[in-house]
């Protein structure tokens, strides 16, 4: 039993690798940062890319790297993230050392796209578009005011000085060397934990099928106006279709079935917590699909059946049926999920940011709009 | 495999990238986009958490921080030309009259390189120039 804060270890390959980089990094962007003596624009882009160079085999030891050859969407992924996270660090540079503000604009321009396409990554297409959207108006604007601002005539003291670059490249790359130590340190802890990986899709396309087939089943059952001798066929073909998703209920005997069920597969990858809630769920409605199969039964065994309250347990089932099947699709129903999330738990958030924004706008008139001012 | 540190490595490079362009450029508008590239950092780590935790906290939160940064973005493009009519320049070192007291004043001592000024071309007329006929076109 190891302490609750108990850190792994430093590995002394990960530490060699992020001071080497540290100290790459630092060098290269002090070549690189403009000045007026010393700036040695090769070394210093040999230098960089020897540190990113070094920042992706970091990476790579320590969260892992290995590319999983044997399964596409992961590939897929894997490909995206390092192209895209690339792509924003390189931009990122050249965003930081380009001496004219306007290449550094459309440097930053790149640099939002980027993160943008991560944001797709993590499942995040609202915001993806929103960023996208309100960054291109923030760029344009700064292109207007490099445009409206800047003399370009000649070199100037704001653009072609730096403070301090080998300081204040070493303070920069310093605190992310610190991050990245206190990551690896983390990660390395919470190999064995639920921590470790984002979450798969914890239903499958093909589950998630069945589920609704099934649950369109029930509706039909539990429908007033589907006649009496069809509600029992109905329900049992849905209580099937459930069985090879969600599993037999204790004490149900099922022949021959369908594979691993939802819960022997999360089981199997128990990865994040949401997995429990969802097992949880299954089971949920395991049970509820043995009441409604006994119910169906004891109706069919009843020589006049009832089937009003089969019909409302069959409804019930449907209803749960319906919320398994909408669980992981947090990509899916992204915007309506955002929308709601926003005007429920966080509706005084939402006051807060608009009052912010209307007293930003009334400070920024205020601001710009002083007559008589200039010296 | 990606894993939820992958995109925390992402964004503290981000992070510390802009940093760097905040803390060593002199020109405001470079070191507004640095300090906007930071927030995009912080951004992907609150998507990581949000996505590692399954829920929409994270999204919501980066919501907020798009917000917050476009005030930020109009109030400093708004200073900036406050600063800029007062001062005509966008130089930053412009302004270390209002440093702490007792800081020494940080002065250029390296002169700036000239550059060639490049003249603007002059294209040389080439061809004859055609003719008028006024008469034809007062028809």
């Amino acid at each position: 039993m190891t302490a609750p804060f108990a850190l792994a270890p430093v590995a002394p390959l990960a530490a060699a690798q992020l001071l080497g980089a540290v100290i790459l990094g630092t060098l290269g962007l002090s070549l690189l940062l403009p000045r007026p003596r010393g700036r040695s624009v090769a070394l210093g882009v040999f230098l960089t890319l020897a540190a990113g160079v070094v920042t992706v085999g970091f990476i790579a030891t320590t969260f892992g790297g290995r590319l999983a050859t044997d399964d596409l969407p992961a590939l897929v992924e894997q490909g995206l993230f390092w192209l895209f996270s690339i792509t924003a660090l390189v931009f990122a540079v050249v965003l930081v050392v380009q001496s004219n503000p306007a290449r550094g604009a459309i440097a930053f321009a790149f640099v939002v796209l980027s993160t943008c396409g991560l944001f797709l990554l993590l499942a995040a297409p609202f915001l993806m578009a929103a960023t996208v959207i309100i960054y291109a108006g923030a760029i344009v604007v700064t292109f207007l005011f490099v445009l409206m601002l800047s003399n370009a005539k000649g070199p100037s003291d704001e653009n072609d000085r730096s403070r301090e670059p080998l300081l204040g490249s070493l303070a920069g790359l310093a605190f992310a060397g610190l991050v990245f130590l206190t990551l690896s340190l983390s990660a390395g802890r919470a190999a064995t934990t639920s921590e470790k990986l984002l979450p798969a899709a914890a239903i499958r396309p093909e589950d998630k099928a069945e589920l609704l087939a099934a649950a369109a089943e029930l509706k039909e059952a539990a429908d007033p106006a589907t006649e009496k001798h069809r509600v029992g066929s109905l329900g049992y073909s849905a209580h099937t279709r459930l069985t090879g998703v969600v599993g037999a209920a204790t004490g149900e005997f099922v022949q021959n079935s369908l594979g691993r069920t939802l819960q022997d597969r999360l089981r199997l990858a128990e990865t994040d917590f949401r997995t429990a809630e969802i097992i949880a769920q299954a089971d949920e409605l395991k049970l509820l699909k043995k009441a409604a199969s006994d119910a169906l039964d004891n109706a069919i065994l009843d020589p006049n059946p009832d089937v009003a309250p089969l019909r409302t347990k069959l409804a019930e089932l449907r209803e749960k049926t319906l919320l398994l099947a909408g669980r992981g699709e947090l990509p899916a129903r992204n915007v309506t999920a955002v929308g709601h999330a926003l005007y429920s738990e966080y509706l005084i958030a939402v006051e807060l940011a608009g009052t912010l924004l209307l007293v930003a706008t009334i400070g920024a008139v205020a601001i710009a709009n002083r007559k008589g001012v200039t010296a | 495999m990606i894993t939820v540190w992958h995109y925390l490595a992402v964004g503290a490079a981000l992070f510390g990238l802009g940093l760097v362009g905040f803390l060593t450029r002199r020109n405001f508008i470079t070191m507004f986009l640095c300090a906007e590239m930071m927030l995009q950092g912080v951004v992907l780590n609150l998507l990581a958490f949000g996505k590692m935790h399954g829920d929409l906290g994270g999204q919501v939160f980066g919501l907020f921080i798009v917000t917050v940064a476009a005030c930020e973005a109009g109030l400093a493009l708004a200073l900036f030309l406050t600063l800029y009519r007062r001062g005509k320049t966008l130089d930053s070192g412009a302004w270390q009259s209002i440093r702490e007291a007792k800081l020494p004043a940080s002065v250029d001592v390296d002169p700036l390189r000239q550059t060639r000024e490049i003249p603007d071309p002059v294209l040389t007329p080439a061809g004859r120039r055609p003719a008028r006929t006024e008469d034809e076109v007062r028809v």
